[in-house]
């Protein structure tokens, strides 16, 4: 017990002291913060047609730690995800592999160390949401329970399970960081669905992992009873609608019931199950699999090596003269080649079917979803765009080379921004037959965006963590509708000028950060 | 040409020290940096490679400083840093032409250079085969061959030898002895023996530090007279170590002959005094400076 403690507490600080994890933690606490709107607020967190729950001490503790939950159970995922891969890229697994750890207790002691760093940030959020009743004091009681049992029924059991899957996307799925996203989110769209479909029947809390009906059911119930009203359904996550009237109801929390509580118990037991169950398939690095896939390419290779011929050396003296080239364009062409050779080649499939589809499906579907979608499937390869030098140690060839600054880094930003802008093609070609500039503008526009959000957050974090994360939950709120978010122009504003020219302003700022951090870096190693 | 290097030091934090007020000047020839770890020589050739930016002093190439003008040497270096990483999924002619455009090589002969640069590593066969497939050996010529791309005329070889086999070594040190005659090398290694065989002037650093710089047989003669060996039986090793630097112990027989600093005037009875070899000076030398 003592060994797992060990390797669960070394894990554990070696991944929140980075600068990647201190910067999701104070973006989740921003977003915390926002969990408790002002009542007359544009959008909500929690309500039904027509009503807003009062600030009382239920109502801040129960949907803090509900949209705790929810929310990171969605990016928590992408948080973690990446505990053994870790060890394949620093090769601490080799030797881990030969320590007698089984496999059970290894990956035991992933998923502890995955739980305790989003538990650390839960326990961020639990003290905003205390701060935020103060905050929004609406005269009420406070009642500590009312914010320690949701969070201790709702946010812990929730994010032991993503924990555990994470750990399990990593064990099946490998390095296919992609697969494991679209698995993932996939598996959580269905159990979303099923949450949503529950009719009136009181939830048991056995299809819901992170207990979210059990709160909607009640607070339904609740309205319906005192208001005799008949809602259907309550709308949950940040919902922006412009401003109705509305009553305000108080709501004064759940009773909890054994079998809820039992029900979080079965969801830590199944994690814990799907653990010991991957643990047979653990691949202990020893990657036997990509050898056999490789097998013809190894052959090729022993073949080789057998017939080396040793040859006389270098001579310098015949070397053809040096022919000086200060263009970018070699650096495109191997970024391209990079990005091109990035991930599974059925993400490719994917890609080349959903870029077709965009010139099939109606103009704005192909906006405001598949294009969304499109390009965040390019996640890692455009995450990795100024991070995989220090991730392959090529940053001491790159700082040392001819003008850096002005070479290595423009051509990393306009091979990224051309994968975007070749992906959106079809889109823009559509705009432009319709004789929608403003639409092929805010559509580069986004492209640069996100290609200028990965660099800059990668070079600032060190990490490509930082930005799948934040590029999922801009994803997440495009597909939402969320207007704020809307980098790629797909949703009708007042005036769309004006987001064409916040997002170049953005755009500049996040180039001269990357300019800026990057030039310090080079003569700081 | 002459690197001049004066005043160097580098502060990482308040307890961490990489260099402290290093000055030396470097000509052409092979210049063999020893030091235990920790002694600064990455932080040296770092700070050389324009990596990394001194927290005082200057380093001048031909009267040129190259801390505030970095891309003075960054288009004659060649540089082999001691843990340095490839893109694995690139074989070995992609990675090189993409070390070539960082360091603003092109035209018509790059392949043909990258060819006969593949060919003098022996990497000609598993050229085109991704970097990802290959050994730490393999790894390790594909990084040398990077450093010869532009011709350099300043080369760093950070631990070169870290990986190669025997006749790898033997034809490293020859190649890096032909480049030797119209460039600066520095090399720094563990391997003690890897810079007595082809370095001009051997520079010892410790904590941050130059303690000595010079031929070999001038550093050598520094050792003269301190060197010594004895036969002792096991039990008697333990103690022995407790009161003398041992440099080295062998198996002789039954009994072990161990080889040993003394600096006293007395002698250890049964002891002859041998002539020392650079090894023996360079531990001596960071002893006394210990």
């Amino acid at each position: 017990m003592s060994y797992i403690l060990s390797i669960v507490k070394a894990d554990y600080l070696q991944r929140t002291r980075s600068y990647a994890f201190l910067i999701a933690l104070a973006v989740t606490i921003y977003v915390a913060y926002l969990f408790v709107p002002p009542h007359h607020a544009m959008y909500s967190t929690l309500s039904a047609t027509g009503f807003k729950g009062a600030y009382n001490s239920a109502w801040i503790g129960y949907v803090s730690a509900l949209m705790t939950t929810v929310m990171l159970s969605f990016y928590g995922f992408l948080l973690v995800n990446n505990s053994i891969k870790k060890d394949i890229d620093t090769e601490v697994g080799l030797i881990i592999a030969t320590t007698p750890i089984s496999n059970f207790t290894y990956l035991l002691s992933k998923q502890l160390s995955n739980y305790l760093v989003l538990c650390t940030i839960v326990v961020c959020t639990f003290l905003v949401s205390l701060v935020m009743f103060y905050v929004r004091g609406a005269g009420y009681s406070f009642i500590l329970s009312d914010f320690i049992l949701p969070y201790l029924f709702f946010a812990f059991p929730a994010l032991f399970v993503v924990a555990a899957l994470a750990v399990v996307a990593e064990v099946f799925l490998g390095k296919r960081n992609v697969l494991q996203f679209i698995t993932y989110f996939f598996l959580c769209g269905i159990v979303m669905s099923q949450i949503a479909t529950k009719g009136n029947d009181i939830p048991t809390g056995f299809n819901d992992p992170f207990g979210l009906s059990l709160v909607t059911s009640s607070v339904k119930n609740h309205i319906n009873t005192t208001y005799h009203q008949d809602i259907k359904q309550l709308s949950f996550g940040f919902i922006f609608s412009p401003q109705k009237p509305f009553k305000i109801f108080t709501w004064n929390g759940i009773d909890w019931t054994g079998i809820f509580i039992f029900s979080r118990l079965v969801w830590m037991t199944f994690a814990l199950g799907l653990v010991y169950f991957s643990s047979f398939f653990f691949h202990r690095f020893d990657f036997k699999q990509v050898v056999r896939k490789k097998k013809k390419l190894m052959k090729q290779f022993q073949e080789n090596q057998e017939s080396i011929i040793s040859s006389g050396g270098i001579n310098t003296a015949s070397l053809p003269p040096i022919v000086t080239n200060y263009s970018i364009s070699p650096f495109i062409k191997t970024e391209l080649l990079l990005m091109l050779r990035h991930g599974n080649k059925w993400v490719w499939l994917l890609n080349a079917c959903l870029w077709v589809a965009m010139f099939l499906v109606p103009y704005t579907i192909a906006y405001s979803y598949l294009l969304p979608i499109l390009l965040f499937l390019q996640v890692k390869r455009w995450s990795d765009l100024t991070t995989k030098e220090k991730t392959n140690r090529l940053h001491y060839f790159t700082y040392a080379s001819y003008r850096p600054l002005i070479r290595m880094l423009p051509a990393q930003i306009l091979a990224g921004i051309l994968l975007a802008i070749v992906l959106s093609l079809p889109l823009m070609l559509r705009s432009v037959f319709l004789l929608n500039i403003a639409a092929v503008l805010n559509i580069m526009n986004g492209a640069v965006l996100i290609v200028l959000l990965a660099t800059t957050l990668g070079i600032v974090s060190g990490s490509s963590k930082l930005y799948e994360i934040f590029f999922f939950l801009l994803t997440y709120c495009v597909l939402n509708k969320l207007p704020v978010t809307d980098y790629l122009g797909s949703m009708h504003h007042g005036n769309e000028h004006t987001l064409t020219f916040i997002i170049l302003g953005i755009n500049i700022i996040l180039a001269a950060t990357g300019f800026l951090v990057r030039s310090y870096q080079t003569r700081h190693l | 040409m002459t690197l001049e290097i004066k005043g160097l030091t580098k502060q990482y934090n308040s307890q961490k020290t990489g260099l402290s007020d290093y000055s030396i000047t470097i000509d052409k020839g092979i210049l063999g940096l020893l030091g235990p770890n920790g002694a600064g020589k990455s932080t040296l050739m770092k700070i050389i490679a324009t990596i990394s930016k001194p927290t005082k002093g200057s380093v001048f190439l031909d009267g040129k400083d190259i801390v505030s003008n970095p891309d003075f040497i960054r288009k004659i270096l060649g540089y082999l840093p001691q843990d340095f990483g490839v893109y694995p999924n690139l074989n070995a002619y992609e990675f090189l032409t993409y070390i070539a455009a960082m360091k603003g090589v092109g035209g018509k002969g790059l392949r043909q250079r990258i060819d006969m640069l593949l060919e003098g590593v022996n990497l000609t066969a598993d050229a085109k085969m991704p970097i990802g497939t290959y050994s730490g050996g393999m790894k390790q010529r594909i990084g040398i061959a990077q450093a010869l791309l532009n011709d350099p005329k300043v080369l760093i070889f950070d631990e070169p030898t870290v990986g190669l086999d025997p006749e790898e070594r033997v034809r490293f040190r020859q190649l890096i002895a032909e480049l030797a005659n119209d460039c600066i090398i520095i090399l720094s290694s563990h391997i003690v023996s890897d810079i007595e065989t082809i370095a001009d002037e051997v520079a010892i650093m410790q904590s941050g530090k130059l303690i000595t710089k010079g031929d070999q047989q001038d550093i050598i003669r520094q050792a003269m007279g301190q060197i010594y060996e004895v036969v002792l039986n096991h039990n008697e090793v333990g103690d022995f170590k407790m009161r003398y630097k041992v440099i080295d112990t062998s198996r002789q027989n039954d009994r072990m002959r161990v080889r040993y600093i003394n600096k006293d005037t007395e002698t250890v009875p049964g002891s002859t005094a041998i002539s020392a070899t650079l090894e023996d000076a360079y531990l001596l030398l960071t002893l006394n400076n210990a």
